[in-house]
This record gives structure tokens, C-alpha cells and sequence, in this order.
């Protein structure tokens, strides 16, 4: 004692003050237990998964109470919606407000945001544009956000045909009336995504609606493109059809997961293009895009409002990252480009074939993600993109379709994709959930049946392709869709799900790679298949973030989640090795690029955060954050080659952002790539909330003896919640709730509290 | 967490109920940062010494260990140069053994243990470790040396000595800590007890 006296006397003036810093602490530890006890179960458990509780003695009851309220306030609404994502949307729209700051860091960002809304930015540089969509759903607290990067390549010729393109592409699509469109609809297919078609549509409509507004996207395409509500949608969908200059080719895509869009790439023409769009919007407005896009002309973006995508949300997704490169490249072939070609072809009649089978091809695709039907098949399977047999059956189906678009297709594609070289790295959450796409038309439906694992990449990587192909001039763009949710009780299952269906897809595949591997709770997998030409990436990195919460608030939060993005660029960037060694592709360049501009984006753009409760990132830490990245993109190697414009496949990888040459960039092997995994430190495992929710638990009564929780060394009082373990050790909820999350052993006994959880910990 | 609360009952514990040996006390009016002294067990080299340790009670305690250092210095296979201390008590799952059933009182009371009973096995001093493996006598001698020189109050009253010395030795150890500190900080997972 005497000792630490002694030491102590510098800090003498100090004491005063620090004991009644901690006695005020004491109180309000004591306040907290209080207000813990009082608490309901529902009450107790919502405000542990959203890490509400803090740590006792930090917080003031009534800082407890009132965030008690704020959380259940959230709930509730989305309560009311029990298809969550349709409350989303709504919300979004008006939420839409573009956020500014676009130079803001993703940190600044994430630290912001606390409203539930989302966000959209738009920006250019140089010959590349982005747009970043954040969104924040109320009522699950996730949170998504989406970054599109595109690049314009060959802006010269893209100008000289359609005029939108040029720059900017996304942007200038955009202006070009349909790629505004494009845009819009990129963003709108986000946002889409979640919500359900009809909200999607809005959004997405709003979205693109106000970007379009903004640019024109409508006008340019059309003007009449659309018919203005259901072109909202179709914007968002078509968007794309901005972007076609040459030709149109609309690139309907679907974004697997929620986003559906639907690109259509219409030319600028886009003269009558609207028509189709109307048209197809009913019948299939993706498809109808795409046939615009065959046409060439202009666009017609029909895409329908459906707004495919979707997903979302609520996708089980959730504490894992997916890191999904589909580069899918070639366009070149046929295969791909008969799916994507199809719709083209029947959209020679430029008119609205669309509805037709052709539609229905696209449909599929797009279908998943917009029409409602498919996209819960989708879901189910697995990303919208199963489509890809669809397509190809639809083709069987409509064979003139698909005749007709093979040969414009292949005649296109071949070139088109040289002269895009566009490359486009989508990522999608995989949720294929996509709920909603009230809007999907029939033809969708017929697609949708068809959701084969595989196909999905494929159809992914037409979709890429195809757009690509279609689209032809369209500027390379990189997608990247971050989704972070919570995590809740079960979803880790869900998660197995997902990597089972990972692995099944890749195993169908003619020439499937799969690498997986797995360390301290860090799961990556990687595979790669090719299949008609088409090669598929799929990284899946998997990341539990529901150690992050404990780590508290805010900051630290924030910057798991940073450390996750990192992780996703990094991934892109060795997935962009991977790619180009494999392909030997002059795109190599392109690789690279990607990551980096990926990387680069989400520095610059700020996304906009949007949510609300996802928002508070802070207070989420239990929440899973799951991040899923899908990268698609179509190369074309060969068109690279041929390319055009081999300034177009070098122009765009430069022009994005020359972070490094790719030159200097180390090719990286998969055995490297895999061997990063191995850098992945060891985590103790914890219990996941479900698996601490089923432990029981019981009021302490008067009856019993009286007894210590052995963590806080605080005997029981009476309707204190105990937890009783496996080996009848209890303790106060809250406590052992803390160490559970943590560690899987009870601390008394050190035994496993679940049998099979039991790791290393068990000593 | 609990810490505050926690804590305050510990030290209660700690000052009604010490256990034999032991002496732990708050520093300061600093609730996270404890001072704790060991005696030397008999029959053992470091009988006679009175050993100083430093306790630092993380933000997250108990759910997390509380960071224990010898400042005193002490010629033992677990405990380093700079104090640290290998011992799976003090260690989380799933390396180590902490718990937040476990207390400040019982780690320090394992600790008096290990001092006891050094653990070979899983060193943190490879020379030392295997001086005692395979050359005991010698260990034994060089513990004892190195108790002499650190440990033991060459003067008077053991009360009065305590208080003098201590604070001195600590003085001198935390320099030499300091250095130590800077050096191991940059590769703190390497030095555990391999």
C-alpha cells in the first residue's frame, strides 16, 4: 500500500476527482444492472444483438432507455413489413438525397451514418465515372452499398455513337438518355434489389429519376423511353440502354442478387426504343432492352421496372463477404452471347419482341432479378444469374430468338466486346433472395424455373457479356455491392447454405476450380469455372463480424468494417491477377485496374450511408456484417485482342485509375492467393446468438440458495435472468452472454457449452 | 464491463482475505492498475525475496485477463527479462486458460505456484528453461543469486524495507521495463512461452 502511495503522488491531485469519477461509474453500473433486469426478454435480446447495452457503468439509464426506444421504434416498422424491403424502399426515395461529399472516406463515411436512407453519388473523373448507392433498410438494419465504376474506353467511338456514353459513361449514359438511365438503373437495381419490385421500380424509378432527371436519362432516351413511372424502373433497369451507343445492345442484366438491372443499352437513338420499353416492361422489360439494344437503336430500356433486383436484404448473407469475381469476359462466345445475344436478336424487331420469348430469355435473366417468381426461385438457388441454362433453354425455346441473336450476337459480340473491352465487375450480394419482383413479367417466370447453380455465374457472366457484347460500346464498369447486415439467429446456417451452393455450382460446371479454405472463422473460397467460353470467378471470403461488436462502439466498427473492404479489394485485386494470368488476356491491365479503381471508389465515393440502424454501425457490432462483392466481368479477351480499340482495353484499365501499373503488380498464383489465407490470424470462437439464446435461462428466485455469478462475483438478487449452462453452471444473463459470444467453454468448468462448438478452447 | 464493481469487490476480497503470500493493493486511486507483491516460497530459490508485480486490469475485465509483469526481476524458465509472464492463465482462449470465473486473486496465486513449480515444458526462456531441465543445481544457484541481488531487503525490518525498497526497485525495474517493453512490443505473440 504503502508503496503505491509513494508512487502515486504525482497523480495526487488526481484522486479527488477519479473517485468520484468512480463512484459515479459504480452508479451507474449498478443503473445498468437495474435496467438489465428489468428488462423483458425481447427487450434484453434486442438490445444485446444491437449491442445496445454497452458496457455497464459507461451509460446512463436513460441513455439506455432512450436507445431501448430508438431500437424498438425501428423494429417495429419493419414489423408492419414484414417484406421488409418494400418498407425499405419507400424509404430510400426520399432518402435519395445525393450525398455530396463525394471525396469523403469510406471511414468518414461509415462513421456518419446513422439515418436509415439511402444515398447516391455520382462522379466522374477523367474518363470514369462511379456512382455509389448506399442503402439502409429500417427494419433488418442492413445495410448495402453499391459502387459502379465505369470506365469509358474507346469514348471516342462510344461518343461518336451515342453521344451519352462518351465520358462519363455511367454519367454520360445517363445524359445519353438511356445510360442514364444505366445508371439509374444501377443504382435504382440496388436499390432495387431490396426492396420488392414495386418499391424497387420506385426507387429505381426515383433514383432514376432524379440522376436521369438529372441527366436526362430519360430524355435521352428517350425520351420517350418511358413511360415515366414504369420507366423508372425500366430505367433503373434500362439505364443501360443509355449506354448502348453502338447498339444498342441493352445489356440487361440482372444483377443476380437484388440488383436486377437491366441494362439496356440502347443507342442514344433511342428513337422508338421507348416503345419497346413500355412494352416490354409489361411483358418483359429487360428483354425488351436488350432487344433494343440488338437494334441498336436506341435504347429502350425497357427495363422494366421491375427492379430486379432485389435480393436483398435479406439474404442470409450476412456476416459473410462475398467476394464474387465473375469475369466473365468473352463475350465472344457463342454461348454467352446467345444468351445475350437472343434477346438481341429478337430485338432486332427492335420493337418489343421482348415480350415474347425473347423476353422471357432475358426475363430470366433479368427475371431473376426483377420478376418476383423467378427471383424467389433465384433466391432460393442461388443468385438470380442461375439463369443461364434458362437462357439458353429459352433459347431452345425461341430458337429464332436465339438464332437471331446468335447471329447478331456473335456478330456483335465479337465486336462489340473488342470494342468495349468493356470490363465489368459487378458484385452483387448474392442474396438471390431478391424477393419482389412483383414485376417480372411471365416470361420471367419461365426462366426463373431454371436457377441452376451454375448457370447463375454463367448467366452472370452472359449477363456481363452480354452487355458487354450488347452494349458493346459500353465503357467497362466495375460493380461492387458491399451488404452488411446483421446477424440473426440462423443465419449462420444460412451461410453454409451459401457455400454449399457455391460448391455445387462449381462442381456442375464443366471446368470447375474450387479452392476453399478456412481459418479462425475466415472462410474464402474461391472457384472458378468456365463453361461455354464464359470463365466465372467466385471468391467467397467469409468473415464472422460478430466479434467486432464486442469490440465496441463506433470506431471499432467502423473500422472492421473498413478492414473488411480491404480485404474485398483485395480480394478483387488478386482475383484481377488470377484473371489475367490465367487468360494471358492483354486485359491483364484490366485486372488490375479493377481492384484498384474498386479500391479508389470507395475512397472517393462516398457512399452514402444510408441506414439507419445498419447505420449505426456502431451500435450494430453484432451485427454480422456481411459483405458480399460480386464482380463480374466480361472481357473479351479475344475482342480485347482483336479489339478495337486496343486503346479501348488499355484506355480503360488506365484510365480508371492507374494505381499501379500491371506491370508492376506481382502475378499471383493460386497458390498465392490462397496462401493469403493463411495470414488470416486464429479468432477464438464464440457462440453465435442463436446458439446462446437456446441455453436456458430463468429469474432467480427467493427459493434458491443463495449463489454468486461467478464473472461479476455479484451474488443473485432476486429476478436477476441466470443462464444455465450444459453443466448446471449459471451465471447473470448478461455476463455469461459476454464471454459466450466470445468463447464457447464454461467459465467455471471450462467444459463445452456446445458439444460440437467446442475447439481448442476446450482444455 | 463489470470491471468497476468487479474490481472494488476483489480488492475487498484481497484486503479482508489475502491469500497467504500475497499482497495486492490499488495504485493510486487508478482502479484499473495494481500493484502486487509475492513471497518466495520456501524451498525454492526465490525464498527470502519479496517479489513486486504490476496488475493491469483491462477495459474488458473479466472477460478479459488482467496483465500481470513482474517488476521485480526473477531468474525463472516462464518469466522474462522484462517480467512478462508465461502462463495460460493469463492468456485467452484458446491459447490460454482465462476465465472469468478466475480472479485476481487466484492468478496471483498461480503464479506463486508456477514460481514454485516452473514449467520446462512451455518456456519463455529457453536457456534458463533448459539450465533447469538438465542442470538444476545450477538454475537453482543463479535463481538465488538473482533473488539476492533483486529480491531480498539487505537491511532491516522487513515492513520498513518493503516500503523503501520496493518503490525504488520498481523505479529501476520500469526502466529497464521500459526498454524491454519497446523491444518485445514489436513482437509481443512471439515471445509466449513456445
Amino acid at each position: 500500500m504503502e508503496g503505491s502511495d509513494s508512487l502515486e503522488q504525482s497523480g495526487s491531485d488526481q484522486p479527488e476527482s477519479q473517485r468520484r469519477r468512480q463512484l459515479d461509474r459504480l452508479g451507474r453500473e449498478e443503473a445498468f444492472y437495474q435496467f438489465v433486469n428489468n428488462l423483458s426478454d425481447e427487450d434484453y435480446r434486442l438490445m444485446r444483438d444491437n449491442n445496445l447495452l454497452g458496457t455497464p457503468g459507461e451509460v446512463t439509464e436513460d441513455e439506455l432507455f432512450s436507445r431501448l426506444q430508438q431500437i424498438k421504434d425501428g423494429p417495429e416498422q419493419q414489423n408492419n413489413t414484414p417484406s421488409a424491403e418494400n418498407a425499405e424502399d419507400p424509404v430510400e426515395p426520399p432518402e435519395n438525397s445525393e450525398d455530396p461529399a463525394g471525396g469523403d472516406s469510406l471511414l468518414d463515411w461509415l462513421n456518419t451514418v446513422r439515418r436509415t436512407g439511402n444515398t447516391t453519388r455520382t462522379g466522374h473523373r477523367g474518363n470514369q465515372s462511379w456512382r455509389a448507392v448506399s442503402q439502409t433498410n429500417p427494419n433488418s438494419g442492413d445495410f448495402r452499398f453499391s459502387l459502379e465504376i465505369s470506365v469509358n474506353r474507346n469514348l471516342a467511338e462510344q461518343q461518336a455513337a451515342a453521344e451519352g456514353e462518351q465520358e462519363v459513361p455511367e454519367e454520360a449514359r445517363g445524359e445519353a438518355s438511356g445510360e442514364a438511365g444505366g445508371e439509374a438503373s444501377q443504382e435504382a437495381g440496388g436499390e432495387a434489389s431490396r426492396g420488392a419490385g414495386g418499391e424497387a421500380s420506385r426507387e429505381a424509378g426515383g433514383e432514376a429519376s432524379r440522376e436521369a432527371g438529372g441527366e436526362a436519362s430519360r430524355e435521352a432516351g428517350g425520351e420517350a423511353s418511358r413511360e415515366a413511372g414504369g420507366e423508372a424502373s425500366r430505367e433503373a433497369g434500362g439505364e443501360a440502354s443509355g449506354e448502348a451507343e453502338g447498339g444498342a445492345s441493352g445489356e440487361a442484366r440482372v444483377e443476380a442478387s437484388g440488383e436486377a438491372r437491366v441494362e439496356a443499352s440502347g443507342e442514344a437513338p433511342g428513337e422508338a426504343s421507348e416503345e419497346s420499353p413500355e412494352v416490354v416492361p409489361d411483358v418483359a422489360p429487360e428483354m425488351a432492352l436488350e432487344m433494343a439494344s440488338e437494334v441498336q437503336e436506341p435504347v429502350v430500356n425497357a427495363e422494366p421496372p421491375v427492379p430486379m433486383e432485389t435480393e436483398v436484404v435479406e439474404e442470409p448473407v450476412v456476416e459473410e463477404l462475398a467476394v464474387i469475381v465473375e469475369p466473365e469476359p468473352e463475350l465472344e462466345e457463342v454461348v454467352s452471347q446467345e444468351i445475350l445475344g437472343e434477346p438481341p436478336s429478337p430485338l432486332a424487331a427492335p420493337l418489343v419482341q421482348p415480350p415474347l420469348s425473347p423476353s422471357p430469355r432475358r426475363g430470366q435473366r433479368r427475371a431473376r432479378s426483377r420478376s418476383p417468381e423467378p427471383r424467389r426461385t433465384r433466391a432460393r438457388t442461388a443468385r438470380s444469374r442461375s439463369p443461364l441454362n434458362l437462357d439458353q433453354l429459352d433459347g431452345l425455346h425461341n430458337p429464332h430468338h436465339v438464332l437471331s441473336s446468335q447471329g447478331p450476337i456473335s456478330a456483335n459480340a465479337p465486336t462489340v466486346p473488342q470494342v468495349e473491352g468493356s470490363s465489368r465487375t459487378r458484385q452483387h450480394v448474392l442474396s438471390r433472395q431478391s424477393t419482389s419482383d412483383s414485376d417480372v413479367q411471365p416470361s420471367r417466370a419461365g426462366a426463373e424455373p431454371v436457377p441452376d447453380v451454375q448457370n447463375v455465374t454463367s448467366q452472370e457472366g452472359e449477363a456481363a457479356s452480354g452487355e458487354g457484347g450488347a452494349a458493346g460500346r459500353r465503357p467497362p464498369t466495375i460493380m461492387l455491392d458491399l451488404q452488411v447486415r446483421r446477424v440473426r439467429p440462423g443465419e449462420y446456417r444460412q451461410r453454409d447454405s451459401i457455400a454449399s451452393r457455391t460448391r455445387s455450382r462449381s462442381q456442375n460446371s464443366n471446368n470447375t476450380f474450387l479452392y476453399e479454405s478456412e481459418r479462425g472463422g475466415f472462410r474464402r473460397t474461391f472457384s472458378r469455372s468456365e463453361r461455354a467460353g464464359v470463365r466465372t470467378y467466385v471468391s467467397t471470403i467469409r468473415i464472422p463480424i460478430r466479434r467486432i461488436s464486442d469490440a465496441g462502439l463506433g470506431e471499432a466498427t467502423s473500422m472492421a468494417l473498413q478492414s473488411m473492404i480491404r480485404q474485398i479489394m483485395t480480394g478483387f485485386g488478386e482475383l484481377g491477377y488470377l484473371m489475367d494470368s490465367d487468360s494471358d488476356s492483354s486485359d491483364s491491365n484490366r485486372g488490375a485496374n479493377t481492384p484498384a479503381d474498386l479500391a479508389e471508389a470507395l475512397n472517393n465515393t462516398d457512399t452514402t450511408p444510408a441506414a439507419a440502424p445498419a447505420a449505426d454501425v456502431d451500435v450494430e457490432p453484432p451485427m454480422a456484417a456481411g459483405v458480399r462483392a460480386r464482380t463480374a466481368e466480361t472481357d473479351v479477351d479475344e475482342s480485347l485482342a482483336t479489339a478495337p480499340p486496343a486503346s479501348g482495353g488499355r484506355a480503360r484499365s488506365r484510365p480508371p485509375i492507374s494505381l499501379e501499373e500491371p506491370g508492376s503488380l506481382p502475378f499471383l498464383r493460386l497458390a498465392h492467393f490462397f496462401l493469403l489465407n493463411d495470414d488470416d490470424e486464429d479468432q477464438p470462437q464464440g457462440l453465435t446468438k442463436e446458439q446462446i439464446d437456446n441455453l436456458s435461462m430463468r429469474n432467480f428466485g427467493e427459493s434458491d440458495a443463495l449463489k454468486t455469478c461467478s464473472v461479476c462475483i455479484t451474488e443473485y438478487a432476486e429476478g436477476n435472468k441466470l443462464r444455465k449452462l450444459p453443466c448446471s453452471h449459471e451465471y447473470h444473463v448478461h455476463c455469461i452472454d459476454r464471454w459466450l459470444s466470445e468463447n464457447s467453454t464454461c467459465p467455471i468448468c471450462r467444459r463445452a457449452v456446445l458439444v460440437s462448438a467446442n475447439r481448442e478452447s476446450v482444455v | 464491463m463489470q470491471r468497476a464493481s468487479r474490481l472494488k469487490r476483489e480488492l475487498q476480497m484481497l484486503s479482508t482475505e489475502p491469500p497467504p503470500g500475497i499482497t495486492c493493493w490499488q495504485t493510486e486511486e487508478k482502479i484499473d492498475d495494481l500493484q502486487a507483491q509475492i513471497v518466495g516460497g520456501t524451498e525454492t530459490p526465490y525464498e527470502g525475496g519479496l517479489f513486486s508485480l504490476e496488475i493491469k486490469v483491462p477495459e474488458r475485465y473479466p472477460f478479459e485477463p488482467p496483465k500481470i509483469r513482474f517488476l521485480t526481476p526473477i531468474y525463472h524458465p516462464n518469466i522474462d527479462t522484462s517480467g512478462r509472464i508465461c502462463h495460460d492463465a493469463l492468456k485467452l482462449p484458446p491459447k490460454g486458460a482465462w476465465r472469468p470465473s478466475l480472479n485476481i486473486s487466484t492468478v496471483l496465486t498461480s503464479i506463486q505456484l508456477l514460481m514454485a513449480e516452473p514449467n520446462p515444458d512451455d518456456p519463455l526462456m529457453a536457456d534458463i528453461s533448459s539450465e533447469f531441465k538438465y542442470n538444476k543445481p545450477l538454475f537453482t544457484e543463479k535463481a538465488k543469486k538473482w533473488t539476492q541481488e533483486h529480491a531480498v531487503q539487505k537491511n532491516m525490518g522487513v515492513v520498513d524495507g518493503n516500503k523503501e525498497n520496493t518503490p525504488v526497485q520498481k523505479a529501476s525495474s520500469r526502466k529497464r521495463e521500459a526498454f524491454g517493453a519497446q523491444q518485445h512490443a514489436e513482437e509481443p505473440a512471439k515471445k509466449t512461452c513456445l
